[in-house]
């Protein structure tokens, strides 16, 4: 039982940060239909960021959260304007093949400007935690949820109830409509794609309290986020939230099983991604739009 | 007309993609030409980087003391590298190119298992000798290859000696439980520690992988804490070694012993995680620590390289740095013994070869393998790595019992 | 089929019968590169036509039925292993290989695809890349396919060497007629008419479920076959090099290049990238990747439908650059 608890909690700890690394690249990918492929990138970028500030300025980086979104977000709405909306109307693929490219750019820039030597933050409370019913919580991941929870939920508010978060949403539904009634898509099409990269600086600022830094540590997140994006329901806020979570406890859990049929050890920390991944095929199948998608993408 | 111009861009096009500048580089008068792909972008920048630091410093040292001496002349060194990017199948293209191309003399090992499985099936069809110090999995020596030889202990010891040390403290340690990267180096070094355990009665009590390059490993400490094992071991690489030492201490599981088979030893591990590195072991290939006295034509002490070394890199070489050097010295002394360039002779040295260096003693089985080296353990104290077995060469006993998490 | 051949030009399925004919006399050429006896360039371009058939593979299903898959690589590795596995119950032979290859990707396919293929657009495309990625966690903890050690093939000798640029060659080379001819036939025009639109299509009486699983089936057999002749070649397989990413994303990459939908588009597209590649790599010690990104985005930014679009471009610069302008906001 205690286990059982325990797995729950790393489950929704590690779904957390996942939602947050997919909520940027969900709505980039709901709203522009771009397949951003430079969004590991852009946590890199962030996690560099958060590094540099805490090593230069002893800045937590917890404080450098809201700083690397604004930077990011100013980063990837001037790429979006200067860049990938010369080609935004061009089939799909034109901006994933753009993007996949932009990434290689900005991978290879970090090497050059951080060298390849693995890089982490020590903070005071690095590996703190507390114990509740014999569930070991470490409060640098507790908190990364909650942060994760608080900007999920103003971005929620932001999209809903402000006048550019309807436009944006307006744009997404129908583009010529949009235009027509006096929403500038150019520059609409540069703040989704500004928010999904400072969304994925901000993700990649908490991440340095767990994880440790390298120019490529945004590739496996890249992936996941993908996934976790689709599972929930593409370009949702919702989705990105439910698909994360779901997505950390369905792995944490799968860990507990390990059997062995016809003589094949099949170990359950080893496969736990497959569940997740059949998890997904068999919710794909049963709802093509994902948990909580809605019939019209 | 336009058709034509069409036409003719369609196969300049073509014309550029097939005209791959022609680079002659190697065996050209009085230079030897060695080449390696290394990583230096990708997953394996750093330990690529180590890996050319340790070539280059070798390089180095035999061009500024006249060359290399083989048959009565004395020849320059240089050394070609290309860029892997992490990534096997890379490997492969790079290493035709070394040899076909550049026509280099002979070549050097990538970093990493993977890589250097890849490049020794080519050099073996080539006849190439390569020497290599970055690849430890024993299915790169199991294939019946001729050419390549590995101057590095085999994945099975990694963590071996680490258990051998545990066992001689007091109190006894009684468990073990051991997580592992699936990769092929990382679950030989897990087959070899439980092997090794099961053995000299230590119950496993946890024993299992994780996907390679995992992000969150948190589960897996779960298991262990559950398990209430008095010795902690995973087998996989720098970045393994820092999650699974945060996921510990975020999830205070309290053992006597923490030890990684690659992390501890990379300078990395301590600057990333400072204090919590205190007390965590490592298998290594060397130290500084080391007391062999080697045979003359290099630095002949472990304690004379790290301070040349230090010296032109501005930092202590770790065993990474070393194993690569240690890997151009196996050629050094071949080519001098062989008095010749020739291949085969050169092969042939190698295999015969039985020095004693800085690194310690060099010298192949019928595999290529070279099993007469033994690991060291390191442990870190107050940020620095203290050599703590054999106990013929610690600088310092083992702390034992490691403090918990929070008295470091 | 008259009508049906303006529509499939206007659609930019048949395009020129010049620039394929270009296509196959590179092809021709290539046929001699072993008579360079330079064991790199062989492997080179043994690595350029691997490519082109992934990306063949890949075409078929996003470039004609427009279903974005990013999962074509499962194929790939599932080729390889079968190489693998006949390896180890001793069977060395190249045909049999790709025979194997042929029936288990279409096997696969047509299992896998029949529910996947039911989802629209990206849902699609996350589901294949679902596959792939758990084919990959699979393979590593599979103990008859090797586990991540993977499985050791008979080691190619010189000769074998260069029979597997010529496996290679021939695999390439159907691939290429195979979609030439595909497209020309009644098949690719359901194809097609799926892409521009699904709903037509039904109405027209072309299941699109149908059509759909045999363009995946048919894709799949190509990047198997690729895959069938690239581990005995390789001399062993393992997850890291059967499903490695740049084989999932380089023939995407190529066939965007090249231009999709097309005959041409991707043996074009990959000799292109894979020269790019190779000139940096031996410019540039580490900073190639840096060029190389730059290069594909001046590519996209500039020919966002890849080369074959200027080929069959009409109008000069002036038409070039109002399409162009049509894809910015």
């Amino acid at each position: 039982m205690q286990l059982f608890l325990q797995n729950l909690v790393n489950g929704i700890l590690s779904g957390g940060i996942l939602a947050l690394v997919a909520l940027g690249f969900s709505l980039v990918y709901g709203i522009m239909n771009i397949i951003n492929l430079a969004h590991g990138a852009y946590i890199m970028l962030g996690a560099y960021l958060a590094w540099q500030l805490f090593t230069s300025f002893h800045v937590d980086p917890m404080l450098s959260v809201p700083l690397a979104f604004v930077v990011l977000f100013a980063f990837g709405y001037v790429v979006q304007r200067t860049v990938i909306n010369r080609v935004v109307r061009a089939p799909v693929l034109a901006t994933f093949l753009l993007t996949f490219a932009l990434s290689l750019v900005f991978v290879t820039i970090a090497l050059f400007i951080w060298t390849g030597d693995t890089r982490g933050v020590q903070t005071s409370y690095a590996g703190a935690n507390f114990t509740l019913a014999g569930v070991t919580v470490p409060w640098a991941k507790l908190l990364t949820l909650v942060v994760a929870l608080v900007i999920t939920g103003l971005l929620y508010l932001w999209l809903h109830r402000s006048k550019t978060g309807r436009a944006i949403r307006a744009t997404s539904m129908d583009v010529g409509a949009a235009q027509m009634v006096g929403v500038r898509v150019a520059h609409v099409y540069g703040i989704t794609y500004g928010l999904g990269a400072g969304l994925a600086g901000a993700a990649g600022a908490l991440l340095t309290l767990s994880y440790p830094l390298t120019p490529t540590m945004g590739d496996p997140f890249l992936i996941k986020g993908f996934v976790v994006c689709v599972l929930g329901g593409l370009g949702s806020v919702e989705g990105a939230l439910v698909g994360g979570l779901v997505y950390g406890i369905i792995s944490s859990f799968a860990t507990q099983f390990d059997v062995t049929i016809l003589g094949q050890h099949l170990s359950g920390t080893g496969l736990q991604d497959v569940v997740a991944l059949i998890v997904l095929l068999l919710v794909l199948i049963v709802r093509p739009r994902g948990l909580v998608g809605r019939a019209t993408a | 007309m336009l058709r034509i111009i069409r036409l003719f861009l369609v196969a300049a096009f073509a014309l550029a993609s097939l005209g791959v500048p022609v680079a002659q580089v190697g065996a050209a008068g009085d230079t030897i030409v060695f080449g390696s792909a290394v990583s230096l972008t990708g997953s394996l920048t750093k330990e690529g980087h180590l890996t050319q630091e340790g070539y280059d410093f070798w390089k180095d040292y035999v061009n500024a003391h006249g060359g290399l001496k083989v048959g009565g002349k004395s020849y320059k060194v240089d050394i070609k590298y290309y860029d892997d990017e992490s990534k096997p199948n890379n490997a492969s293209q790079l290493a035709e190119r070394l040899i076909d191309q550049d026509h280099v003399d002979f070549l050097l090992g990538p970093y990493g298992s993977g890589t250097a499985f890849t490049v020794a099936g080519i050099a073996e069809r080539k006849k190439m000798p390569m020497v290599e110090g970055n690849g430890a999995a024993e299915k790169i020596f199991s294939q019946g290859y001729r050419y390549t030889f590995g101057v590095l202990s085999p994945a099975k010891k990694y963590l071996q000696r680490v258990l051998e040390m545990a066992l001689l403290q007091k109190p006894r340690p009684q468990t073990l439980a051991i997580s592992a990267s699936s990769d092929a180096f990382s679950l030989e070094v897990q087959d070899g520690a439980v092997a090794w355990a099961k053995d000299h009665g230590l119950n496993v009590v946890y024993a299992n992988k994780y996907p390679d390059g995992a992000t969150d490993v948190s589960s897996v400490i779960s298991a262990i804490k559950a398990a209430k094992p008095d010795i902690i071991l995973n087998a996989g690489h720098l970045q393994d070694a820092i999650l699974v030492n945060k996921g510990l201490k975020e999830q205070n599981v309290i053992a006597k012993l923490y030890g990684y088979s690659v992390g501890p030893d990379t300078p990395d591990f301590v600057s990333t995680l400072g204090k919590d590195a205190e007390d965590i072991v490592g298998g290594a290939q060397w130290s500084e620590a080391v007391t062999y006295q080697g045979v003359p034509g290099f630095y002949r002490t472990a304690k004379e390289y790290a301070d040349a070394f230090d010296k032109q890199f501005h930092h202590r070489p770790d065993y990474h740095n070393a194993e690569s050097t240690a890997a151009c010295l196996a050629f050094q002394y071949a080519l001098e013994k062989a008095g010749s360039l020739d291949k085969e002779k050169v092969r042939d040295a190698l295999a015969g070869l039985d020095m004693i260096t800085f690194f310690g003693l060099i010298k192949f089985d019928s595999r290529g393998l070279n099993v007469f080296k033994p690991m060291v353990v390191n442990q870190i104290e107050n940020g620095k790595l203290v050599t703590v077995w054999p106990a013929a060469i610690a600088k310092a006993k083992v702390k034992y019992p490691a403090r918990p998490w929070s008295a470091r | 089929m008259k009508a049906g051949a303006a529509v499939g030009r206007r659609a930019g399925i048949t395009g020129k019968r010049w620039v394929f004919i270009s296509t196959l006399a590179i092809m021709g050429l290539l046929l001699f590169v072993p008579s360079f006896h330079n064991d790199y360039i062989n492997l080179t371009f043994r690595n350029i036509l691997m490519y082109a058939a992934m990306s063949y593979g890949w075409n078929l299903i996003g470039g004609y039925t427009g279903y974005v898959s990013f999962g074509n690589v499962a194929f790939f590795g599932i080729g390889a292993y079968c190489s693998a596995v006949l390896s180890k119950t001793g069977i060395d032979n190249v045909f049999a290989d790709v025979g194997l290859a042929l029936v288990m990707c279409a096997l696969f396919a047509i299992v896998v695809g029949l529910p996947i293929l039911r989802l629209r657009g990206h849902y699609f495309g996350i589901a294949t890349l679902g596959v792939a990625l758990g084919l990959t966690d699979l393979a590593n903890n599979l103990d008859f396919v090797g586990g991540s050690g993977g499985l050791n093939l008979k080691q190619a000798d010189q000769a074998h060497f260069y029979l597997y640029y010529y496996a290679m060659w021939a695999v390439t080379l159907v691939c290429m007629l195979a979609t030439f001819f595909i497209a020309r036939s009644k098949l690719g025009y359901a194809f097609v008419a799926i892409r521009e639109n699904e709903e037509a299509a039904q109405v027209l009486g072309i299941s699109p479920t149908r059509y759909k699983v045999i363009a995946w089936a048919l894709g799949g057999m190509m990047g198997g076959a690729a895959g069938a002749v690239f581990a005995p070649a390789n001399g062993f397989v393992d997850p890291g090099t059967a499903f490695a990413v740049d084989n999932n994303v380089f023939p995407i990459a190529m066939a965007i290049l090249g231009g999709m939908g097309t005959a041409s588009g991707p043996f074009i597209g990959a000799l292109l990238l894979s020269g790019v590649n190779e000139i940096l790599q031996e410019k540039f010690l580490w900073l190639h990747s840096l060029f190389f990104g730059a290069i594909i985005v001046l590519i996209v930014v500039f020919l966002p439908r890849g080369l074959m679009y200027l080929v069959g471009l009409r109008g000069g610069v002036r038409r070039w650059l109002s399409d162009l302008r049509a894809f910015r906001v």
